[in-house]
């Protein structure tokens, strides 16, 4: 039974690894093509991506920071794909939702934590509501979910990037932004001069409650069913359109949420371009950890850490452009969708290790 | 007679799945002969035919084809040494023609250009030679299931083959199209090909096959000449025990109506009517039969009642409620049961456990879920109850269920169906494509809900099962009811006219003239 589980966990982490070693060696090779030195590269890269030299000054801390909304986009693909939807709608939620908590923060005025929690609640509404729209239209005129969320995508950057340059534009400075929120809502941040703080804690609840809502309640096994099979769902008795709105109802939340941590935690404020694709970083997390919530909640700390080691280390320190650290990322979701590649091999080298097995086995008792 | 195929001291470990596939398997076919290949699901035999035809490389053993030891690690060397395989699911490109299916990647060319009138004179040619007619210029997806298989036949026979090897040909077929294949096969083998027919109808066995040779467990458990042997004693060496081929059932109990249909109709895709005014009941304790060829409307009819299509017209009325509005989950909760007719896709997520398969019509119960949440634990011993009550050898608790046989997979769909006490059972093919182990098991069950009170509603296109299980037969035909039977005094020949919707004065006329032919012969 333990041996069981065990076999299933290294079933399911083995090739978004062997994924993540491959990423590591092309960009070896790539730092080989640029002249630089080999092994001071890539300690150089941890040390600034995952690194921690002293209590305060540690980037692996930053790295927790920057991955906090790219665990909640992540999370809201997961619910999304688990329930069959294939939403790639998290950029315009997290966006409707970053807009929104600014909005919030500055234009009213309540006590402390009272104040945040409301924000978050609406922005979560928010996303919500953004998600609910796909959802509803895949459900009663069949819209290719994919397809409406692309759209949306675009129309809620356009949306709020209007907001950001007019009515909620602070000042006449060349970069357009919101006035900064209350102090009230405001996340707190654990330490000194870092934003990594509540934001990340409420990140992890999250992953926690999405692992439970998803496997040991009655809607996330109605959901899970549905995407699985709708056929299976229908026979059942599964109401599965229900299933499938909810299921887009939570991704956006949770997109949403993203969105009012990284305005209230980090930025403060929302500004012209706001998105840096963190919408996407979540997707692509989602695949990589395979579909889970632990698995995104790693994998978008190793993305983050991959960042940071490329933009800090590797740029300031040996000169390589920072582009690495994204190129390598690329590479990795590349080996993770040509995931075949390494099942073969991994059947072959079972094989290969049980015929050994048997053989001495066989050595052993004449 | 000389050995087109000499198999020797097979042997395949897969080492995934951990299984002995085949162990030392010794098989030997005679040229000229149809030698049948028959043993339940998972007994080796696919394994043994991928090794001849060089898709599965074995352990050890040797291969001897006309008495020469022969390498055989690709299909191309297969195929060069005149072994043609037609697999059970097909392999044609569906869009294309069955000229171009036929003649894909051996196209006769003039220059680099294809000459399509060319190859549909080919194949033509073939098809004639063979007395196996096609339309070169169709395409496959137009083609009914017994025209794709003929093609892939007569694909065979293009590139040469001698030795014919088809996997379960009859599994996809109906009763008629089946007795076409069989007289295809018997050409054939009169032609002087060897031909190799892989099943588990031991039926088939006795009217196609010259010998036949009996796998259980990945091992050779002996072949025998089709005329010194019958049915029982190859069941026997099949399963390893004694098989009851047909089920004893106790004398019918008939209650009150538990399930009434009034005037139903139902349309299909295209808009036409797949069941039209269709009124039947059934009572508790006994088992109503809808015999038929298959696309007669069956599936829309199950369907219909088991609420996952809309009714266009008519009342179906379930233990005196009328139930046109009621979802599946509402129907299954008034005690509905259904053993859909595809348990791979419809009755079974293989993508998940065998626990969260269980619970899929009850986890809205008290008893597996409570505030919203499911109560893993008792889920979980549920499951074991399940595996234990239906004795589901290969199935574990907790863990998935794609790996399990077609026979174990059902047991799943069956134990998770009965576990709730039905009082009215939908069970639609209950045991296409299983083995005689697990087709009596599948009908004893039935039977002893039956006799536990429960209404059965049994929709088979195999006659042998309606009149060994049923108590009534209906005979659906082009969405109509074309009679009822009582089966006690039917006869396989008055459900047969039926099926091919005839009437049964049509049988009596038939008789006559029949009877009236031979007493004027008989004068003469």
């Amino acid at each position: 039974m333990k041996d069981g589980r065990f076999r299933k966990l290294l079933d399911a982490i083995l090739v978004p690894l062997l994924a993540v070693l491959s990423g590591l060696v092309l960009m070896g090779i790539l730092i080989l093509f640029l002249r630089k030195p080999l092994f001071e590269s890539y300690a150089v890269l941890f040390a600034n991506g995952f690194g921690c030299k002293e209590y305060g000054n540690c980037i692996f801390i930053t790295a927790l920071e920057r991955a906090t909304p790219i665990i909640l986009t992540g999370l809201s693909a997961v619910v999304a794909f688990r329930s069959g939807m294939f939403s790639i709608g998290q950029e315009g939620q997290y966006l409707l939702g970053a807009a929104a908590a600014a909005w919030l923060g500055y234009a009213i005025h309540l006590p402390p934590i009272l104040h945040a929690s409301v924000i978050i609640i609406a922005a979560m509404l928010v996303g919500a509501g953004y998600g609910w729209i796909p959802g509803i239209l895949k459900v009663k005129l069949g819209v290719n979910e994919l397809l409406a969320t692309i759209m949306l995508n675009s129309i809620a950057a356009l949306v709020v990037e209007y907001l950001v340059q007019f009515p909620m534009r602070a000042d006449t400075s060349a970069v357009a932004h919101s006035p900064v929120i209350d102090e009230s809502a405001q996340l707190m941040s654990f330490l000194p001069g870092s934003k990594w703080g509540v934001g990340f804690v409420i990140a992890v609840i999250a992953v926690i409650v999405i692992y439970i809502y998803l496997w040991r309640t009655k809607p996330g096994y109605e959901q899970r069913m549905a995407g699985q099979s709708r056929k299976f769902a229908l026979f059942g008795g599964i109401p599965s359109d229900n299933s499938a709105v909810r299921a887009m109802l939570i991704s956006g939340a949770l997109a949403g949420l993203a969105g009012a941590i990284e305005v209230m935690g980090v930025h403060r404020r929302i500004t012209t371009g706001f998105s840096v694709g963190l919408g996407f970083d979540g997707l692509t997390s989602a695949i990589l950890g395979q579909v889970h919530p632990f698995g995104v909640f790693i994998v978008a700390i190793l993305f983050s850490g991959l960042k940071l080691g490329a933009q800090i280390g590797l740029q300031l320190r040996l000169n390589i452009p920072r582009e690495l650290g994204g190129t390598i990322i690329g590479f990795i979701v590349l080996f993770v969708a040509a995931g075949k590649l390494y099942e073969e091999s991994i059947v072959r080298a079972r094989e290969w290790s049980a015929r050994r097995r048997g053989s001495k086995l066989k050595g052993e008792s004449p | 007679m000389t050995l087109a195929i000499e198999m020797k001291g097979i042997t395949k470990f897969f080492a995934s799945a951990q299984v002995r596939a085949n162990e030392g398997v010794d098989f030997s076919v005679e040229s000229g002969e149809v030698h049948a290949l028959v043993g339940e699901n998972g007994a080796g035999k696919t394994t043994l035919m991928n090794i001849l035809y060089g898709l599965i490389k074995p352990d050890s053993g040797e291969i001897f084809i006309d008495s020469q030891k022969v390498e055989i690690n690709h299909p191309d060397d297969a195929i060069k040494h005149g072994i043609g395989m037609v697999h059970q699911h097909f392999k044609l490109v569906p869009s294309f023609t069955v000229a171009q299916n036929i003649l894909l990647g051996m196209e006769p060319s003039q220059a680099g250009f294809l000459n399509q009138q060319n190859e549909n004179k080919l194949v033509d040619e073939l098809a004639k030679k063979f007395n196996l007619p096609v339309d070169p210029t169709a395409r496959i997806w137009d083609l009914p299931v017994s025209m794709q298989q003929r093609v892939e036949i007569l694909k065979v026979l293009q590139r040469n083959a001698k030795i014919l090897v088809l996997d379960e040909p009859t599994a996809v077929l109906t009763p008629q199209e089946v007795n076409e294949l069989i007289t295809v096969i018997r050409g054939l083998s009169k032609q002087g090909y060897t031909i190799i027919f892989i099943t588990h109808k031991l039926i088939e066995v006795m009217s196609v096959a010259d010998r036949v040779s009996v796998m259980r467990g990945g091992r050779m458990m002996g072949t025998k000449r089709v005329s010194e042997t019958s049915i029982p004693e190859l069941a026997r060496m099949m399963v390893g025990r004694e098989v009851l081929l047909r089920v004893k059932k106790k004398e019918i109990q008939r209650g009150e109506t538990v399930l009434e249909v009034r005037n139903i109709s139902v349309a299909d895709v295209n808009g036409l009517a797949a069941i039209s005014r269709v009124s039947f009941q059934v009572h508790k304790g006994e088992i109503v039969a809808i015999a038929g060829v298959s696309g007669n409307g069956q599936t829309e009819l199950v369907e219909a009642i088991s609420g996952m299509i809309h009714l266009d017209g008519g009342e179906i009325v379930f233990k005196g409620k009328p139930i046109n509005e009621a979802s599946v989950g509402e129907r299954r909760d008034l005690g509905m049961a259904h053993i859909p007719e595809d348990r791979m896709v419809v009755g079974l997520n293989l993508q998940t456990t065998l626990d969260e398969n269980l619970i899929v019509s009850r986890y809205n119960h008290s008893e597996f879920s409570r505030y919203g949440f499911l109560l893993m634990k008792t889920i979980h011993e549920f499951a074991e109850k399940v595996v234990k009550a239906f004795s589901i050898a290969a199935a574990r608790p907790g863990e998935g269920i794609a790996m399990l046989s077609g026979g174990n997979l059902q047991k799943v769909v069956v134990g998770r169906e009965l576990s709730g006490n039905p009082s009215f059972i939908i069970a639609n093919q209950p045991t296409r494509g299983l083995d005689v182990g697990s087709i009596e098991f599948v009908h004893k069950t039935l039977i002893e809900e039956r006799d536990k009170g429960a209404g059965v509603l049994l929709v088979s296109v195999e006659l042998d099962e309606v009149l060994a299980l049923s108590d009534r037969i209906l005979v659906l035909y082009r969405g109509k009811i074309r009679g009822e039977l009582n089966t006690a005094t039917a006869t396989e020949e008055e459900v047969g006219i039926l099926m091919a919707g005839g009437t049964l004065e049509d049988l009596k006329q038939y008789k006559e003239d029949n009877e009236e032919g031979e007493k004027r012969e008989m004068k003469s």
